[in-house]
């Protein structure tokens, strides 16, 4: 599912919408506490961006741009931004993602702090959403043997 | 108004259901596909009535957007794994 | 014998052509380098990275604005909250994105006037919805008659648009006219579905890519692109 072949229309066409399908992923992910969506959703929209790319322009193109080892990167990083949040909450002495206790270290209001937390914690978990989406689908589409693997396997055969 | 948009959404779903059979008793897979593909189009439309009926546009118009993208990106990766497979 | 004489020929003109452009090169490089001696530093660095062809960073740095305030606008249509939180996420989400790929978004762009494109697409779309409309009543007239007088048929064409973006154009304005669908493009060859044998006349009568070519600017592109080159080739050595 890999293979790059040479459909101009699509390719043409995913090139154009790619950079408007991230920026609605961002906007769903920002706007989650408004309008329908949240950081599971806009991860999701992010995910499929790179997944259209890694469809049409081919694997190696695709891994310019999201390697594997950059999926795996940022997944953890964006658990750790959900977790930090947490933590720094449950520091400040209050129960954990408890946002209220955020205001004292952001010098606003209660109310707006949980608005700051629960957004901090929804880009955490699109970054992780996003990253896993594109990891499955990249090993489910290689088979999970990528081709310098293979490369390796023969050499290690011959 | 609302009564206009309620037909046009019935009408709407009329020729789903149509696509619907396209889809499910359709002789071969790429008429399956072809059937899906246009319900996808008629549920954005319908998606959009239902924001007018309810006074919602702007978040039907996102959920909409997601729908069509969504759509896009489903359709092609169908599209593909039939193009490796050969099971045209 | 005459086969032998013809290839000897086109040797001939390459190699003449060839040694013009290499005189027209160093002539440049002489002529650049005699007046930066006597201009200002920047005239001279622009003149430089003009010549050595070095304006990738340049372009890619023009690139990534203009992707920028797409985004921006595409944003602001979006949220539609004007305040400056959600604005400041605005910007940085859209040069995060920007930043992520703007050389997909202009990744093979032509030159030519967006003012003139603008007004020739605008000049052209009530023909095509025209056209659309008419289509539409053939294939309810096909659908609907009892006999069904569907003749399907696959025509393919050589096009002599050039860019990958008005292939496009053009496949999409065919698809979009109903009773017939683009099936493929390979190396500029169309190979198009048609519902009946009148559809196919009317798309081989290669209207539709003359209306292309015009609001693309396939035709003129040449032209306008040797005026540009040549007139920053002046602006730097002036």
């Amino acid at each position: 599912m890999t293979r790059v072949t040479d459909d101009i229309i699509i390719r043409a066409v995913a090139r154009i919408l790619i950079p408007f399908i991230q920026l609605y992923a961002l906007y769903v992910i920002m706007h989650g506490h408004h309008s329908p969506g949240g950081g599971f959703q806009g991860g999701v929209i992010m995910g499929a961006s790179f997944i259209l790319y890694l469809l049409t322009h081919g694997l190696e193109e695709a891994k310019t741009r999201m390697s594997e080892i950059r999926a795996g990167v940022f997944s953890s990083f964006g658990l750790l931004v959900y977790s930090g949040i947490g933590l720094l909450c449950l520091i400040l002495g209050s129960n954990y993602l408890d946002y209220g206790k955020l205001s004292t270290v952001l010098k606003v209001i209660p109310a707006q702090a949980r608005s700051l937390g629960i957004l901090g914690v929804e880009i955490g978990v699109g970054i992780a959403v996003m990253a896993v989406m594109f990891s499955i689908f990249f090993d489910i589409s290689t088979g999970g043997i990528l081709p310098e693997d293979e490369e390796d396997l023969g050499a290690r055969d011959g | 108004m609302d009564n206009f948009f309620l037909l046009l959404g019935m009408a709407l779903f009329t020729l789903v259901l149509l696509c619907l059979y396209r889809g499910v008793f359709g002789p071969g897979v790429l008429n399956r596909m072809a059937g899906i593909c246009a319900i996808g189009t008629k549920t954005l439309v319908i998606l959009l009535l239902m924001g007018f009926i309810y006074n919602r546009v702007e978040m039907f118009i996102d959920i909409s957007m997601v729908y069509a993208f969504l759509n896009f990106v489903g359709t092609i990766t169908a599209a593909k794994y039939l193009e490796i497979k050969g099971e045209a | 014998m005459e086969v032998t004489v013809l290839v000897q020929a086109t040797d001939k003109a390459f190699e003449i052509l060839e040694k013009a452009r290499n005189e027209a090169r160093e002539l440049l490089y002489s002529s650049a380098k005699l007046t930066s001696e006597t201009k200002s530093l920047a005239e001279r660095r622009q003149a430089r990275a003009f010549l050595s062809g070095a304006q990738q960073s340049k372009l890619a740095l023009r690139n990534f604005t203009i992707a920028f305030f797409v985004l921006f606008a595409f944003w602001i249509l979006l949220s539609a909250r004007f305040d400056y939180f959600h604005l400041t996420l605005g910007i940085i989400c859209s040069m995060l994105v920007a930043y992520m790929s703007h050389d997909l978004l202009f990744s093979n762009i032509r030159l030519g006037d967006v003012r003139i494109k603008a007004r020739r697409f605008f000049a052209a779309a009530p023909w095509f919805l025209g056209q659309i409309f008419s289509a539409n009543l053939h294939v309810a007239y096909l659908a609907l008659s009892p006999k069904m007088p569907v003749d399907p048929q696959i025509i393919r064409f050589k096009t002599k648009l050039e860019s990958d973006i008005s292939w496009v154009a053009l496949a999409n304005s065919i698809t979009l006219t109903p009773g017939t669908i683009t099936v493929d493009i390979r190396e500029g060859e169309f190979f198009v579905h048609a519902l009946d044998r009148k559809v196919a006349y009317e798309l081989s009568t290669g209207q539709m890519e003359d209306k292309i070519a015009h609001v693309l600017m396939e035709a003129d592109h040449v032209y306008i692109q040797d005026v540009l080159d040549v007139s920053r080739i002046f602006g730097a050595l002036k």
